[in-house]
């Protein structure tokens, strides 16, 4: 086991060193920290008010165990949604597993030295999260001493179950997925299938819980009965709680040691089936398929296009065919408008169906003001344009001495994500008329002011990007792993549109065409701010990157 | 002439790469820019083809500035870079097709072109493959078909043997005589004394940032008997390898 903690701590090292970093990321780092304290107190704020209000209303009715329950069943949610993401990326995406397997190691003593950084995420989203809940849920009971000592306990082993299992699903698929011969497509789909999953099990409690109003009275009114209904789909979430409610009783103490076992048993089976699967997974992905040679097709790629066009199709390629891109640009960037909308779809008599009608009695103004804030947020975050130059990493240096103008190569790479961003309106399109039904005009009118939006949020990002890119990296993930500079063009966006939503709102201006007016031609100027800028930093850092 | 480099000189934080370099590189030849490692031959290429920007003096082909006239220079030469994984997630054809579109090259042309040299390379039937399924030649021979089907005057070529089988190495160093016996420049670097008595008519030899030789491959052997430092050079030029 000795062998297995230097692997980790080496695994964590390079992983997490900051030796690599320069002092403006350092800085970076250090002003994002600083910036997540209001924000973290602002949490910490909303959870205690839930956790208060849901005390005050179910501990007469003797069901506060409930809110525990609810507790850990979320936990269990976020972790499992997370640990695709981190597994997969550890465990299969990171090329330097390779450099590992020659070396005289246990697949288990790798695989437990990989899980180090997933977990440590993990643990730093459940001290966020569950620990001042848990906190807030003793305050409010009363609890004594011996509550917090368990859920000091509880909240340690919480994250391992959910991480387990996650990994557990996903190395088996990655087992039959390394058969197939083209491996980047299969990282690429087994991503998706992790967030297909996700999205299933949502549907799937959704229309388990739709339909039995009436078992509602009976429930309420029984001891635990929420609880167990609640926790139906993941019983250790139903151990934890009953630990930490019925303290002192053999109860309380019987499910304390059988979520201890469970959580043993869970580390023995992952280091156990891991030793058989994980290798038989992670051979040979970084290999790839050869195709049978048909010289028509060959002929057929043969075609003259447009420079512009031909740039815009090998960036839109490389995304589409390298894993981490995928998954990090168009899956996440799609995810959650499709997410929104399956929801909504899936229970046609949720407050939001037909919502849109209700606009018509609003005033038109705060309307287009709210949506577009909405959007302002959506956009913020674009890891197609902050990745814009970055992606490229040492290939770089291919467009210098290409006969190709810098303005062409920017331009195609702000279409890029321009498209990108088009896409997910699209699909906000979709769920907003069809779902929503929210009126042709007013969705017109947000979706011409999304588009000039959508503009100045590529820019900003692509011009963080050429500020400060990271070229160097050896593996796809160091694009987006630890560059928090994806927020800074938020922050800014945020910034400057929330002052003018701030002062349009409260202006004298009524009506929804001028409002938007205003707007639009606010978002046009401040787009042609952007280019020049944008066109400034080109000629000043295009060909000094390397 | 062709190439003109006049007194360039590049440093890299305080550390001077190049220093007050001076070539000129007449048309119907192969050029050989031979030097140790780390002797500043990639640093001039890199200049030379607009990748780098000049510090101080000016680099010309076919009396285009690179530095002022960036996209006509860039016309007029064919660069094959020291490193091959480039695209790695393009196909080889889609690469082939994306510079091709770089330089505008017709349709026509483009498909005898691809056919032509990928045929003489041995990688017509690996072209609707991934290049990321190549192997350390097949990159190097794809990058090379590139650079050559917009049928450009100057050659500029950073170590393009180093991995090539015999037989493709053969292929390329009779493309490069027929291109120079056309009254056209091929110039490469190499680190490897015998590539440069094989196939070059001129050789220039750096060491340190600044050309310590230049003439004709008798005028080597000659000044390689005379001169101390060049003969401690020559021994470093053969033991590389």
């Amino acid at each position: 086991m000795s062998k297995a903690w230097k692997l980790m701590k080496i695994m964590v090292k390079m992983q997490l060193s900051m030796s690599s970093k320069s002092a403006m990321e350092k800085a970076g780092y250090f002003f994002i920290a600083l910036m997540m304290i209001p924000f973290g107190l602002l949490i910490l704020f909303f959870i205690q008010g839930i956790i208060g209000n849901l005390y005050a209303t179910l501990e007469p009715l003797g069901n506060e165990s409930v809110i525990l329950g609810l507790l850990f069943m979320m936990m269990a949610f976020i972790f499992s949604f997370i640990s695709i993401g981190t597994v997969l990326s550890s465990f299969y995406f990171a090329e330097d597993v390779e450099s590992f397997i020659p070396l005289p190691f246990q697949p288990y003593q790798i695989l437990f030295g990989k899980s180090a950084v997933p977990f440590l995420s993990l643990y730093g989203l459940n001290t966020v999260l569950l620990l001042p809940s848990l906190i807030f849920y003793g305050l409010h009971s009363g609890a004594g001493i011996l509550y917090y000592v368990f859920a000091i306990i509880i909240w340690a082993v919480t994250p391992i179950i959910p991480f387990v299992l996650t990994s557990i699903i996903l190395m088996f698929i990655m087992r039959f997925a390394n058969i197939s011969k083209n491996k980047d497509r299969t990282k690429v789909l087994v991503g998706l299938l992790g967030f297909v999953f996700v999205i299933g099990i949502n549907v799937l409690v959704r229309i388990d819980t739709g339909g039995e109003n009436e078992d509602l009275a009976r429930l309420i009114t029984e001891q635990n009965g929420l609880l167990e209904f609640v926790t139906k789909f993941f019983p250790p979430a139903y151990f934890s709680s009953i630990t930490l409610t019925e303290l002192g009783t053999f109860t309380g103490l019987l499910y304390f040691i059988l979520i201890i076992t469970l959580s043993a048993l869970a580390i023995f089976l992952f280091l156990t089936i891991g030793q058989k699967l994980y290798f038989k997974g992670v051979l040979g992905l970084s290999g790839g398929k050869r195709n049978n040679f048909k010289e028509e097709n060959v002929q057929k790629q043969v075609k003259q296009q447009p420079v512009l066009f031909s740039l815009w199709k090998k960036e839109i390629r490389i995304i589409l065919r390298t894993p981490t891109f995928f998954t990090q640009i168009v899956v996440q960037s799609l995810f959650f408008p499709i997410f929104l909308i399956v929801l909504i779809i899936i229970d046609p008599n949720s407050p939001l169906t037909g919502w849109g009608s209700d606009l018509n009695q609003m005033e038109g103004k705060k309307v287009i003001l709210a949506m577009f804030g909405m959007t302002v947020v959506a956009l913020g975050i674009n890891p197609a344009s902050f990745s814009s130059i970055s992606r490229d990493g040492k290939s770089w240096f291919n467009h210098l001495y290409l006969p190709i103008p810098p303005s062409k190569v920017i331009l195609s790479k702000l279409l890029v994500s321009f498209f990108l961003n088009f896409l997910s309106l699209m699909l906000i399109t979709i769920a907003a008329l069809f779902i929503l039904e929210m009126p042709l005009t007013i969705w017109l009118l947000w979706f011409v002011l999304s588009l000039v939006t959508s503009w100045i949020a590529s820019i900003a990002g692509l011009m963080i990007d050429l500020y400060s890119p990271k070229l160097t990296w050896t593996d796809e993930r160091e694009v987006f792993k630890g560059r928090f500079i994806g927020i800074v063009p938020l922050a800014l966006e945020a910034t400057i549109f929330g002052v003018i939503i701030l002062v349009l709102w409260n202006s004298g201006l009524e009506g929804i065409w001028s409002v938007t007016a205003v707007l639009l031609t606010i978002l046009v100027l401040v787009s042609v701010c952007a280019q020049y800028f944008l066109n400034r930093l080109v000629d000043r850092n295009y060909y000094k990157l390397l | 002439m062709m190439i003109e480099i006049n007194q360039i000189s590049k440093s890299f934080a305080g550390k001077q790469a190049v220093k007050n370099l001076e070539l000129s590189i007449p048309d119907g030849k192969i050029f050989g820019f031979l030097g140790p490692n780390g002797a500043g031959k990639s640093t001039t290429i890199k200049m030379m083809t607009g990748i780098l920007p000049i510090d101080e003096g000016s680099i010309s082909m076919n009396g285009v500035d690179i530095s002022k006239e960036p996209m006509k220079a860039k016309h007029l030469f064919g660069y094959v870079p020291d490193r091959s994984d480039i695209f790695l997630r393009l196909k080889g054809i889609e690469y082939l097709n994306f510079i091709a579109d770089v330089f505008e090259v017709p349709k026509e042309i483009r498909k005898e072109k691809i056919e032509y040299l990928t045929k003489s390379f041995g990688i017509y039937e690996a072209l609707d493959d991934h290049i990321q399924t190549y192997s350390h030649g097949m990159k190097q021979k794809i990058v090379v078909s590139g650079v050559l089907l917009h049928d450009p005057d100057v050659w500029i070529l950073d170590e393009p043997l180093t991995g090539l089988d015999p037989k493709s190495a053969y292929t390329l160093k009779e493309m490069m005589r027929e291109h120079a016996s056309r009254g056209k420049i091929v110039f490469f670097s190499t680190h490897v004394l015998e590539v440069v008595e094989q196939l070059c008519d001129e050789v220039a030899i750096i060491n340190n940032g600044h050309v310590q030789f230049k003439g004709n491959m008798i005028e080597m052997r000659q000044q390689f008997k005379e001169d101390d430092n060049l003969e401690r050079l020559f021994l470093e030029l053969t033991q590389n390898e």
